[in-house]
């Protein structure tokens, strides 16, 4: 009797399993089993991201040094690559400035150029002077003429084996003969304490006017003739002054000068001697 | 050792005045570090080797600048002496003096620039200067005589470690 019921209640059991499953196949038992399943799937979910912090916890420690070496090398190559930057933009202004003065050279195939580069300044604010890294090794020579692609810029006062000192013509002691153009009128070009350019000794009567372009005249045989100095800025004219006067803005920023051009084969003509005695200043 | 840091330290000033600070005029005015440098070291109570600091600037000025030879030498030395004789006369030596030499020893060296570029002939007048390099360059140097009286107190207890601890 007992093994009767006891197969009796295995083959329910069965019978009961395979209508289950046939019902679940049969997609009878979703929203039972969602009821019954969603909590286990959060349970589940929860442990398993408490396994996880876990786990990374453990983890942790590895990863931080990994990743800071990594930011370090990122870091590292950042520098590396901001350095790389600035050093091309370097040598592409001096390319550009280089190019500038290879063009101002072929223009001008009667002279014979010798590019340096400005190394430093004189340190007394009396004095507009410029230290440029070629000297007599490179055949520079007392007096030679120096200039960049816009225009004059002063000639060579003091010479070493590797450095030179260039006067500016914006030195107060500095005197150039100028022309005017396009009236032609001969004048005299110096420099004042201010940095400014100061045009003398113009003829009066001769028509000169704002915007007139000055250029080295060559009397005195201190200059090469026809180097662009500047344009006429100012003019000051009184009926009783033997000369007029004008100030002149100049076409090279002194204060940006970074690579010049020295004037090698031109040789300056000492006319002190032919000067009388008692005019000499 | 002391005259061959003066080659060590006035030398790099001086790359640093013709270089740097002299592409930096306000108006005209530059500032002159090594006359502050000179000045610092000449105050500083410890040190014995003013004059020869004073010669070697001089002469390293001298060197590198067209103005007529010696005039930074003579006006260098002319600083250490007043600066040597304030250290005699005033027994202790605050900041505030370095302050008022920075002014005497500026309007000194320039001074006497202007008047030897007078001398060889160049038309350099007074009141202009004065507006544009004389006024600049004092409150130029005031303003580094902060950070050199610094470094050259540092230089000076570096030399004389003997007496700097002694003293303090």
């Amino acid at each position: 009797m007992n093994s009767t019921s006891r197969n009796l209640q295995t083959i329910v059991f069965v019978l009961i399993a395979v209508g289950m499953i046939a019902l679940a196949l049969g997609g009878y038992l979703t929203s039972v089993s969602r009821i019954l399943l969603n909590p286990l799937v959060e349970v589940q979910a929860w442990v398993y991201s408490r396994f996880q912090a876990a786990q990374d916890l453990l983890r942790a420690p590895q990863d931080m040094a990994r990743l800071q070496q990594r930011n370090l090398q990122l870091e590292a190559q950042v520098s590396q690559l901001q350095a790389q930057i600035i050093e091309l933009q370097q040598q592409l202004t001096e390319a550009r400035i280089l190019s500038a003065l290879v063009d101002f050279a072929r223009a001008n195939p009667e002279n014979r150029y010798q590019a340096a580069a400005v190394i430093g300044r004189d340190p007394s604010p009396f004095l507009r002077y410029i230290i440029i890294n070629r000297g007599s090794d490179d055949n520079i020579r007392r007096g030679m003429p120096v200039v960049t692609q816009q225009g004059l810029v002063g000639r060579i006062d003091a010479v070493t084996a590797n450095a030179a000192r260039v006067q500016l013509i914006t030195d107060s002691a500095s005197v150039v003969n100028a022309k005017i153009q396009p009236s032609g009128a001969q004048a005299v070009l110096k420099g004042q304490t201010s940095g400014d350019l100061f045009l003398d000794m113009i003829p009066q009567g001769v028509s000169v006017g704002v915007g007139d372009l000055v250029l080295t005249s060559g009397l005195g045989g201190g200059y090469p003739p026809n180097i662009v100095i500047g344009q006429i800025a100012g003019i000051r004219s009184q009926p009783q002054d033997l000369f007029q006067s004008a100030t002149v803005q100049s076409v090279v920023d002194f204060n940006q000068l970074e690579i010049v051009l020295i004037i090698v084969n031109f040789r300056p003509v000492n006319i002190e001697p032919l000067i009388p005695q008692g005019t000499q200043p | 050792m002391t005259i061959f840091a003066a080659f060590l330290v006035l030398i790099p000033l001086l790359m640093i005045q013709m270089g740097i600070l002299s592409n930096l005029p306000l108006l005209q005015g530059y500032p002159d570090i090594i006359l502050l440098a000179i000045l610092a070291w000449s105050l500083k109570p410890e040190v014995r080797t003013a004059w020869q600091w004073g010669i070697i600037g001089g002469l390293l000025m001298t060197w590198v600048s067209a103005l007529p030879v010696g005039v930074y030498l003579l006006c260098y030395l002319l600083v250490v002496a007043i600066a040597q004789f304030i250290r005699r006369v005033v027994w202790r030596l605050p900041f505030l003096i370095m302050l008022v030499m920075t002014i005497l020893g500026t309007l000194l060296t320039y001074s006497i620039s202007l008047l030897a570029l007078q001398l060889s002939g160049r038309n350099l007048s007074f009141g202009v200067t004065f507006g544009l390099i004389f006024v600049p360059s004092v409150l130029y140097n005031l303003l580094l005589a902060v950070p050199i009286y610094a470094l050259m107190g540092e230089i000076a207890k570096w030399l004389y470690p003997v007496v700097s601890t002694y003293e303090s």
